[in-house]
């Protein structure tokens, strides 16, 4: 099982706790938002207390760091309110420090948080992907670029896209007195949170400051409005497409359903492709082989495509 | 690569159990706080299923279009969930 559905969450109906994982320095407090049972993917509100020191170091999981009060420093640099890092598994970043405190939201991907000291990265580090951005001072609002759209209305920032899985964090905006009528849900999971700001959906009412989701793919969301604006901070974990329709009453099986019966329409040969091989393997040339990494979803005409496969021993010669 | 292979500690291990049983506890909080919300969500609806046959359904961007009320959905039987 993947993460629940949560939706929605408020994190200052919640206190602060002592982060007490092993391998991480004291001084650190966390709310949790949402997390994978299965892997111990996880998002968290995060605060980094004042004076909070941490060695150089790496995790196992790719991680997203957002820095929404206060500033950090990292190395010699100092990270102030929309500061964002991307720090895939193994990246080895300086030493961190927060003089006078802040508070963040912080993202471990694929697994649960890990810190190991360390001021080297890790020999399967990907070092080209790791990214600092500051989303408040260095980039623009721009419309979305799906297609079909949001309403005007609904602007972004994109700060990581994930090239294989079309995976993506953002930051977005709504104005104020923004409106969209129609019901929309995604191929993929999506989880938000709200840095300021209250917007509504039909579905579950008002999601104020503070307020989170993770949400499953297939679960509908919207008719959407927000009165006075909202910032806030998303990420899928795949490729977003925004299945429209009006019909509020659909549920995930029926709405996953129309999205294959769309697929079917939208690229029949590929549909048909995928349905008629028995041991189907697709490889990306682009990417490793999913069988030596583990990492590509594939099944063996039986449906299961979460399965793993065991090393093989290499014989000595 | 997206997370590096390794052995998590029992102490890791107990970590995660703790989160995992708190997290049942919030799912079940959300759940009963959405299923009483019903009324106020019964009335929404109906004020959503009003306004697309008057003011339009978003279709894509600023498109919209009006739904003739023949394409009004009906309501099934089943309980109506919003979290799964």
């Amino acid at each position: 099982m993947a993460r629940p559905h949560i939706e929605p969450f408020v994190d200052r109906d919640v206190p602060f706790r002592k982060f007490t994982m092993p391998g991480f320095p004291k001084g650190m407090q966390y709310k949790m938002l949402s997390l994978d049972p299965d892997n111990g993917a996880c998002t968290m509100t995060v605060m980094f207390e004042p004076g909070y020191r941490q060695p150089p170091g790496m995790s196992y999981s790719e991680y997203e760091l957002f820095i929404m009060t206060g500033s950090i420093t990292v190395g010699d640099k100092v990270h102030g309110p929309g500061s964002y890092f991307m720090v895939p598994a193994g990246i080895a970043i300086g030493a961190l420090s927060s003089p006078r405190g802040a508070t963040g939201l912080l993202f471990y991907n694929y697994g649960e948080p890990s810190f190991v000291e360390s001021d080297s990265d890790h020999p399967r580090a990907e070092r080209s992907k790791f990214a600092v951005v500051n989303a408040y001072d260095d980039m623009q609002w721009s419309s979305t670029n799906f297609f079909p759209a949001t309403a005007p209305g609904c602007l972004v920032k994109v700060l990581h896209f994930d090239e294989r899985t079309q995976a993506f964090t953002f930051l977005y905006c709504m104005t104020p007195n923004f409106w969209q009528d129609n019901i929309s849900y995604h191929d993929c999971a999506e989880e938000a949170y709200h840095i300021w700001g209250t917007s509504w959906m039909m579905q579950f009412g008002d999601l104020p400051t503070g307020g989170y989701f993770y949400r499953p793919p297939y679960i509908n969301h919207g008719a959407f409005g927000c009165k006075l604006g909202t910032l806030a901070l998303g990420r899928t974990d795949s490729r977003l497409y925004n299945h429209f329709h009006f019909n509020p009453w659909t549920n995930v099986e029926e709405n996953r359903q129309r999205a294959a019966n769309r697929v079917m329409h939208w690229m029949p040969d590929l549909y048909k492709w995928i349905n008629t091989h028995g041991h189907n393997h697709p490889v990306d040339f682009e990417f490793p082989h999913g069988h030596a990494h583990g990492d590509t979803p594939h099944h063996h005409g039986d449906g299961k495509v979460e399965h793993t496969h065991k090393r093989k021993r290499r014989r000595r010669k | 690569m997206k997370s590096i292979p390794h052995k998590r500690s029992r102490e890791v291990e107990a970590w995660l159990r703790r989160e995992i049983a708190e997290q049942k506890v919030r799912y079940r909080k959300i759940v009963a706080e959405q299923d009483a919300l019903a009324p106020k969500r019964d009335k929404w609806v109906a004020e959503f299923l009003e306004r697309i046959q008057t003011r339009g359904t978003h279709v894509h961007f600023n498109m919209m279009r009006k739904v003739r009320p023949e394409e009004i959905p009906v309501r099934p039987k089943r309980k109506f969930r919003v979290v799964f």
